[in-house]
């Protein structure tokens, strides 16, 4: 059974419709890239995965049970946990707060430890030191860090990820990388938002590409990349008469 | 505030409380009527402005309506006392119906956010206002035998007794796993969320929190006034006063709030014996500054001047 099943999942604002009738799945264990051009209702889905929209039509499971419809953070405790597009971490809060937040509240059973635990992942996304500085002091690369070790403190199996290589340098970005692939082989599913296409290749065996909020390829790396309809969205159709057909 | 240690908001709760021992002694060392009603009026401010800070300043939910549950808690306390209860059964009874009346305006008023449950609690408070004074529009007195047997010590120490335990819930809060929920909700409800924290929740849990503590207060007002329009203690003045001593001290600290509370009070005193109303265009100016100039009101203030010490 598929670790995440997205079954012809529709959302639409007034009159536009923002993701329509889009099924993807994830095996446990696995990273799926989701790419596509601004607009073409990536982070819509997102939403819908993590409870923060109700789809409009279609279902959601996790682990073969409904979860269409909950609440963001009932979800959260189920096993899904998320970083935002633009970061969104307690700006009041110290960095060791907003980890703990996550540790104690984003899990069904909440043992002890948690200050250990929370330490521990801030060491992990590479925040040791900075425990006591309050968010809204970091900088953007060290708040999408405390981003990610906030979603990883609920103790996710599937992490969803909004663009977290946006506005990294290649050095940040390399670091990010080794980052994803550490939580990959730890057992993490990850389904991620991407531009950055080389990125996606190189982490992921399988994407998915979104445009007008439809389904319009499915596969490898490679393959999508050749895909006619991914290379129209992308770099548009050659006009008739100019060129090759 | 290094991480949920708390051990800032623990050396205060520790000084306000042995501050308060020391006023405890007060009455013993020749009171005065005067002295001991001006310091009341400060400990029920402390009540007060430490209750509206816990739904505020914790969970970041501006209520304008507060005078509504320190109005159910003295009206409460104050029916049931004269027809022959206990004073702290009819508190308590207040107290209770406050904490239940804020759920009730909390499931509703929560479905807005901002702005907004500003606006409908500040609604809200003011029909409550209107309602009980149409309905009890009759002077509250207290009955002969009760005045005859009237001791101000007695008010004093309730007062004070309140003033510590409202400060102890805040410090107890501010450490635990609770009061860090409702701060992540203050922060950015959505990515509260999102990290597993059911905002609602924790959003009543404030307004019920806060609300139980202003219905003990408005017992105590219930327990100290002689006589008053039963009306008089839902007055938005209530809510603004709470609103304005927790800003001048610093929102959302433990200590902030007694510190505005003392400061507010006495400065009120003073400017009101020599210019009568001409204080609330002052605070009110005093409140437009702090907001625009130093939103973290006298702490944030003394902070920076430590930093720039420092430097």
């Amino acid at each position: 059974m598929p670790l995440l099943e997205v079954e012809r999942v529709s959302k639409a604002f007034g009159g536009v419709r923002a993701v329509s009738d889009v099924s993807v799945s994830l095996e446990e264990g696995e990273l799926l890239g989701i790419m596509g051009p601004n607009g073409s209702g990536k982070t819509t889905l997102f939403n819908c995965i993590a409870g923060a929209l109700s789809p409009d039509e279609g279902r959601i499971r996790l682990d073969g049970h409904d979860i269409t419809g909950l609440s963001p953070h009932r979800i959260c405790a189920l096993g899904i946990a998320r970083t935002f597009q633009l970061v969104r971490p307690f700006g009041g809060l110290a960095a060791l707060d907003n980890v703990l937040v996550g540790r104690l509240f984003g899990r069904r059973r909440h043992d002890g430890g948690a200050h250990v635990e929370a330490e521990r992942l801030l060491a992990l996304v590479g925040l040791e030191g900075r425990a006591a500085v309050p968010a809204a002091q970091l900088t953007l690369i060290d708040r999408k860090r405390l981003d990610l070790a906030r979603a990883l403190a609920t103790g996710p199996r599937l992490l969803l990820l909004d663009e977290f290589l946006a506005g990294l340098n290649p050095a940040e970005t390399e670091t990010a990388m080794a980052l994803i692939r550490r939580l990959l082989a730890g057992g993490t599913t990850i389904l991620m938002i991407e531009h950055i296409v080389w990125a996606l290749a190189d982490l992921s065996r399988r994407l998915v590409v979104l445009s007008a909020g439809e389904k319009i390829a499915e596969g490898p790396p490679a393959a999508v990349a050749a895909d006619p309809a991914v290379v129209d969205v992308y770099l548009g159709t050659p006009r008739a008469g100019r060129g090759r057909a | 505030m290094s991480g949920r240690g708390g051990r800032s908001e623990t050396r205060w709760a520790a000084a306000i409380l042995a501050g308060f021992a020391v006023l405890a002694l007060v009455p013993l060392a020749a009171p005065r009527d005067d002295v001991l009603n001006f310091l009341l009026v400060i400990l029920l401010s402390i009540t007060l402005a430490e209750s509206w800070n816990i739904v505020a300043g914790y969970a970041g939910q501006v209520n304008l309506g507060h005078a509504a549950f320190f109005g159910i808690g003295a009206l409460v306390a104050r029916t049931l006392w004269i027809d022959g209860t206990p004073i702290a059964a009819a508190t308590a009874a207040g107290a209770l119906l406050a904490t239940l009346s804020a759920l009730v305006i909390g499931v509703a008023a929560f479905r807005l956010r901002g702005a907004y449950f500003a606006i409908g609690t500040l609604a809200l408070g003011e029909i409550s206002r209107t309602t009980v004074g149409n309905v009890l529009a009759e002077i509250s007195t207290l009955p002969t035998a009760t005045i005859s047997t009237y001791r101000l010590t007695h008010r004093y120490y309730v007062a004070l007794g309140l003033a510590a335990v409202s400060v102890a819930v805040v410090a107890a809060l501010a450490r635990s796993r609770l009061g860090l929920g409702m701060e992540a909700v203050r922060e950015d409800e959505e990515a509260a969320e999102a990290s597993g924290v059911g905002a609602l929740r924790l959003k009543l849990t404030a307004l019920a929190l806060s609300a139980a503590l202003a219905g003990l207060a408005g017992g105590l007002f219930a327990y100290y006034h002689i006589s008053y329009y039963p009306s008089h203690p839902f007055s938005p003045h209530w809510t603004f006063d709470a609103v304005l001593m927790t800003f001048i001290g610093g929102v959302g600290t433990l200590h902030g709030p007694v510190l505005g509370a003392v400061l507010y009070v006495v400065l009120k005193e003073y400017l009101a014996v020599r210019w009568v109303d001409f204080h609330l265009l002052i605070f009110g100016a005093l409140f437009v500054a702090i907001v625009l100039v130093l939103p973290g009101g006298l702490v944030q203030a003394a902070a920076r001047l430590r930093g720039a010490w420092r430097r």
